[in-house]
């Protein structure tokens, strides 16, 4: 029944309204309850009759009252809906066609609740639901058939869709619809409804399907107006970032800002992109200082500038190898070359430390790595072979930085340089000779030093000269106050030859104590086309390390998707089978970019109706809430008249109640809004307790929600946290328990997991956050506890068998076996086994080749029940005896834990060599 | 510790000690009050009524000559040195009056009909205070009517009795409606104190026993705002405190001129019973102040000395 834009979905229950006028009356018929009061001089009243016959009735107001909460009632009952909007026309199921494409992303919301008001109104009629999202799964090629869900479950799963962060294929819709009327499967006479993401797709899917649903029933079509902004891949030159930003639509100036980001999420930079009016594409280019270069790692647009939530399209990735330079310095004898103030390295590494990357080796090791830059002092000698490798790798695009020396004045008949120097050198200012020490000409126009200011103090008391030849004047980049050449310079295939006719240190000039030495590297690093690559790499499978999702976050690769070649990474076209990411090696990603192979972004050529949210509003809830409101000023009233609550009481019980109404009204919105964003929210902690997590660093375990087990945990990390106290510089607070279901376990270096008699199965936001800890450098020590045992028996235990039930949606690495040389064998004590309550049990630690994070492992397996040798009660004494070593096994037990702890805090440090000699005399005794 | 309203109110250290301290300042406005003694009381307490015989006392009756066989020691020699004879000095016989105090503590007392007004019985006490106090500092003996401890006199006689009323005071559902048989000395003063609101016989047959022991009496009738003008209307039940049960008046307004004639009725008839005996009554309504009620009282018994003598 409607009303104008009211409907009345059960108009029966209104004949319940010709009810008010009896209970009016009944009302009005029964005399109020008396208010009680004592009276010491109710002697005097016995006996009275008063004078008045007529009773004393309940107020009209109070009635009116009641009527008023019974029609509230009745009303909220017939269950009034306004806006309900016109019923569907047809008689079939109501088929969603969702498009949850890239381009979706930014009218996600809108477009949800539009498909939950129409699932509603499905609800309303009896109606089934199908859904047709149109961009396939994550690792699938085709759509499947939509089943037919009931209304609550379409409602569940509309929930629980997401955009892609590929484009819609509206062709595979069609296609599934051929095959579904093959199998005579498709239902007819459907209300359809397309929610469009608004975006045109190349080639004619587009009417194609528009005509295909239209064929099937009633067909309307929803899209937002304003279409998404695209950035283009990226690049980085010697200028800064260049990034091409493109919208849709012209016709009015626009900036959008853009934010760039490391490797890590963090923002680095803004940058700011205007379009011209008339134009529907910007490239722009953002200034970067050199040293912040080398660390971008993704661009994105501003969220919230364009007034939605990020999309796919708004956020392009760059190689790790982007924009940094790293430099390889040639050296045969580092330890030489590094000798202070004498060293020729040593110069080098203070002016191009720390801003850059520098690599020092020989050139065999050095031409195995990725290396923008080689500096090539004259101390080390080259083989003819190794000369040859560094000219191939400079005709690839490498920039080799030549220092002269001794040797070279000797030997000058060397092809890996940019002139053709004379024997011998020149000495100025010598003792033997007139003339003085040389100061520096102004830069040439076309030296890639020019605007450097040049210090009057730097002289040259030594050079190299080159031969006169006819392109000497274009090859020299610097130049002496009497004209010969201080730096030349050439391109040699795709890369530079540079030679400073001058040592890298202070023997034949004092350049290099001046700032003008550092100047003068880091624009020959601006000159460096970046990293050669080598046609080794071209071929190997880059498995995906991070994918991004359809609202352009970076979250972690399933490990079900295809690895991809470099050469087929450039050519992909990202799709399902590889979303966009970052692909490779953990040093060494490569970016697929979704917007590497867009079209341009178009208007669907359909005619649309705007996508809004419904207006519908549903009234019963409204009523009923404002029925019981005036039910507890009713109940207030009546307290009140029978003199049960004293006045000053009942105003305290009406502000309590309006306060309430206050409460209680927006809750309904709020509650929407909470389970709107559930599925992505982390949850929030207060301010408090982040900082009492973060004021200092914790042992953490996992709760089991077994008593004993969280007890002995608990003491066990006591324990050991009281010895790392003791022995190690380590300052650690009390351990906490957390809860995988509610807590953040970002603050936690390392967190002890027992296995041991646990039941049940991780929630999906456990399983999320476990996986994001791992990913971002937490460390987890999973507890089997079970080598009592598998000591005995042999085979697996039953914490084994728990864990690998437990552990089946985490991303656990492959491991393997600690091996002699592990860190954990020496990162703080030196350890031959690693015994806790049990011992024998073998330690489990992620193999070595897969290692993120720094080569620190971030899963530990072990069975020897760690905590339980190292509990101690309040007193400091252990709980629970450890067999069969005695007090000596727990010694060496808490040296594991100590070691455990070290190696989660500081990392692989102690791997390095420096230790070996020392470790090898201890062993050998 | 910080006391709020309601620590006040409940805790009966401190509402003790209110009810000390308003009485005393009540009484401190008075000049001591030395009752109107007709007759005094046959006891042989020394007190500041002089009997008008030679015996105990301070002031000086007459000489008497001296007989042999009286003690030395008792001869005034000045008086004697001024004749050839011997004379003895002999003092007048003053004794003290008793003043007997009654105060109602049953459950009817233990009423206040709004919050800012004392219960009565709680007033009750003060007025009982104020009186004794006021009594004590002219040397009367001041004792509670149905205690076994006689009356005695003195500054400290105050704070005993409030210390004993307000044990009385704590239970009020097992203190009587009216005062109990007492052997009271014949000529004693009684100073009775309640609601009256009891029935009429049983006032009547205290007053007549009292009476018979030519007691002098005096009746304060301690009502609340609410019963002295009956403010309730609508549909009332109004619950007894005595368990006397209760009554349902569907228009309270309806009932008053009737309630109010009847209250009128059951005043007159206790005057009436009064001025029988030969005693007073006067009303006090817990909303007037304490003190014009004490005034009242003590110019009541300070009067009865002048008319009875």
């Amino acid at each position: 029944m409607n009303i104008g834009n009211l409907s009345i979905l059960a108009p029966a229950l209104l004949a319940a309204f010709l009810a008010l006028p009896i209970l009016w009356w009944l009302l009005r018929l029964t005399p109020p309850s008396p208010k009680r009061v004592p009276f010491p001089a109710i002697r005097l009243l016995f006996g009275l009759i008063p004078r008045e016959e007529t009773p004393h009735r309940t107020p009209w107001w109070l009635i009116l009252l009641r009527v008023v909460i019974a029609a509230l009632v009745i009303a909220a009952l017939s269950h009034p809906v306004w806006n309900a909007g016109a019923n569907f026309g047809r008689p079939g199921p109501l088929m969603l066609v969702i498009d949850n494409g890239w381009a979706a992303a930014p009218h996600w919301r809108e477009a949800n609740l539009a498909a939950d008001s129409l699932v509603d109104q499905a609800a309303r009629e009896g109606r089934d639901v199908m859904l047709v999202p149109t961009a396939p799964a994550l690792g699938q090629t085709g759509l499947p058939p939509p089943d037919r869900l009931a209304p609550p479950q379409a409602k569940a799963a509309i929930a629980n869709m997401a955009p892609q962060s590929w484009p819609a294929r509206r062709d595979l819709v069609i296609e599934m619809l051929g095959r579904m009327a093959d199998n005579n499967s498709l239902p007819t006479d459907l209300n359809i409804t397309w929610l469009s993401d608004g975006v045109g797709l190349p080639g004619d899917s587009d009417a194609g399907l528009a005509a295909r649903l239209d064929k099937l029933g009633d067909l309307r079509i929803v899209g937002p107006r304003d279409l998404p902004i695209i950035l283009r891949p990226a690049r980085i030159d010697a200028a800064g970032l260049k990034i091409k930003v493109e919208r849709p639509m012209v016709g009015a100036a626009q900036d959008v800002t853009l934010r760039i980001l490391d490797h890590d999420g963090r923002t680095i930079s803004l940058g700011k992109a205007g379009f011209a009016a008339s134009r529907n594409s910007v490239e722009t280019n953002i200034p970067l200082p050199l040293e912040l270069r080398g660390r971008v790692g993704a661009v994105m647009l501003q969220p919230g500038v364009e007034g939605d939530t990020g999309q796919a399209g708004g956020i392009v990735l760059l190689d790790d190898s982007a924009g940094s330079k790293p430099i390889g310095v040639i050296t045969d004898n580092a330890a030489a070359a590094r000798q202070p103030l004498l060293g020729e390295l040593y110069y080098v590494e203070r002016a191009l430390q720390p801003a850059n990357e520098l690599r020092v080796g020989t050139v065999a090791t050095l031409s195995k790595q990725p290396l923008s830059v080689m500096i090539l002092p004259d101390g080390s000698k080259i083989s003819d072979g190794e000369r040859a490798a560094l000219a191939g790798w400079v005709e690839d695009g490498g920039m080799l930085v030549r220092f002269a020396g001794d040797r070279l004045a000797l030997a000058a008949d060397d092809n890996l340089l940019p002139v053709r120097l004379r024997q011998g050198d020149r000495v100025l200012g010598g003792a033997l000779s007139w003339s003085k020490p040389a100061s520096l000409a102004p830069f040439p126009a076309a030296s890639p030093f020019v605007g450097l200011d040049i210090p009057k103090d730097v002289t040259v008391n030594r050079q190299v000269l080159a031969q006169p030849d006819i392109d000497l004047g274009g090859k020299t980049w610097a130049r002496l106050s009497d004209g010969t050449p201080l730096v030349t310079g050439t391109k040699r295939g795709d890369g530079y030859i540079v030679l400073f006719h001058v040592s890298a240190n202070t023997a034949w000039s004092n350049l290099a104590l001046s700032g003008l030495y550092v100047d003068m590297l880091n624009r020959l690093l601006l000159l460096a086309a970046g990293v050669p690559s080598t046609g080794q790499d071209k071929t190997t499978p880059l498995p995906p390390g991070q994918i991004i999702d359809g609202f352009g976050r970076l979250i972690p690769a399933p490990t079900s998707l295809t690895p991809l070649s470099a050469t087929d990474l450039k050519e992909q076209i990202s799709g399902p089978l590889h979303p966009p990411g970052l692909y490779g090696p953990a040093e060494g990603r490569r970016a697929l970019n979704l917007t590497a192979h867009l079209p341009a972004v178009a208007p669907l050529g359909l005619s649309l109706e705007p996508l809004a949210p419904s207006t519908a509003v549903d009234w019963k809830p409204w009523l009923l809430l404002l029925a019981a409101l005036l039910l507890a000023a009713d109940i207030i009233i009546g307290l009140v008249m029978r003199g049960l609550l004293s006045r000053h009481r009942a105003a305290t019980a009406a502000s309590l109640l309006i306060a309430g109404l206050f409460v209680i009204a927006p809750t309904p919105r709020a509650l929407a809004q909470e389970s709107d964003s559930a599925p992505a929210a982390v949850q929030p902690m207060t301010d408090e307790e982040i900082i009492a997590a973060a004021d200092s660093t914790h042992l953490a375990y996992v709760r089991t929600g077994i008593p004993n087990v969280d007890a002995t945990s608990r003491a066990g990390l006591y324990g050991l946290t009281t010895k790392l106290l003791e022995r190690t510089s380590a300052e650690m607070g009390d351990p906490v328990g957390v809860d995988l279901d509610v807590d953040t376990l970002d603050f936690y270096p390392i967190l002890y997991w027992p296995i041991a008699g646990s039941s049940g199965t991780l929630s999906d936001r456990a399983i999320t956050e476990i996986n994001r800890y791992l990913a971002g450098g937490g460390m987890i020590l999973f507890d089997t506890a079970d080598q009592n045992v598998v000591g005995i028996t042999g085979g697996l235990g039953p914490g084994s068998m728990r864990l690998q039930e437990l552990t089946g949606g985490l991303d656990i690495p492959p491991l393997a076996p600690v091996g002699a040389d592990h860190v954990l064998t020496r990162s703080f004590y030196l350890l031959k086994d690693f015994p806790g309550r049990w011992v024998g049990g073998t330690l489990w630690v992620e193999s070595s080749q897969n290692r993120l994070n720094d080569g620190v492992a971030s899963v530990i397996v072990g069975s020897n029940d760690y905590a339980a040798a190292w509990a101690t009660d309040d007193y400091g004494q252990p709980i629970f005896p450890v067999t069969p070593g005695g007090e000596k096994q727990r010694e060496f037990a808490y040296r594991f834990g100590i070691n455990l702890v070290m190696y989660a805090l500081t990392g692989k440090y102690k791997e390095d060599q420096v230790h070996v000699p020392a470790i090898l005399e201890r062993l050998g005794q | 510790m910080a006391l709020t309203g309601t620590d006040i109110d409940t805790n009966p250290q401190i509402a003790r000690d209110r009810q000390k301290a308003e009485a005393a300042a009540i009484a401190e406005r008075l000049p001591p009050l030395l009752l109107a003694a007709e007759r005094i009381a046959a006891t042989v307490e020394q007190g500041v009524h002089g009997r008008r015989r030679t015996g105990p006392g301070e002031v000086f009756w007459q000489y008497r000559p001296y007989y042999a066989g009286d003690e030395l020691k008792r001869l005034d020699w000045r008086a004697s040195a001024k004749t050839d004879k011997l004379y003895l000095r002999q003092l007048e016989w003053s004794a003290s009056q008793s003043v007997y105090l009654w105060c109602d503590h049953s459950p009817s007392m233990a009423y206040g009909s709004r919050r800012d007004l004392p219960t009565k019985s709680a007033r009750a006490q003060v007025l009982a205070l104020a009186l004794s106090s006021v009594l004590a500092r002219a040397g009367e003996r001041v004792g509670l009517l149905g205690h076994p401890e006689p009356p005695s006199a003195g500054r400290s006689v105050t704070e005993r009795l409030a210390e004993r009323l307000f044990i009385d005071a704590r239970d009020p559902s097992k203190a009587p409606s009216v005062p109990p048989q007492a052997d009271l000395p014949a000529h004693a003063h009684a100073l009775i104190i309640s609601d009256f609101l009891s029935p009429i016989d049983s006032w009547q047959e205290v007053i007549a026993r009292f009476a018979a022991r030519n007691v002098h009496g005096h009746l304060l009738q301690v009502l609340d705002p609410a019963e002295q003008s009956m403010p309730f209307t609508g549909r009332v039940r109004f619950l007894g405190m005595e368990r006397e049960g209760d009554v349902l008046m569907s228009r309270a307004e309806g009932i008053r001129e009737q309630y109010l004639e009847r209250l009128a009725t059951h005043q007159q008839s206790l005057r009436d019973l009064a001025r029988h005996a030969g005693w007073s009554m006067t009303v006090h309504v817990t909303d007037g102040p304490a003190a014009t009620s004490v005034l009242q009282l003590y110019q009541w018994l300070a009067a009865d000395r002048g008319m009875r003598r």
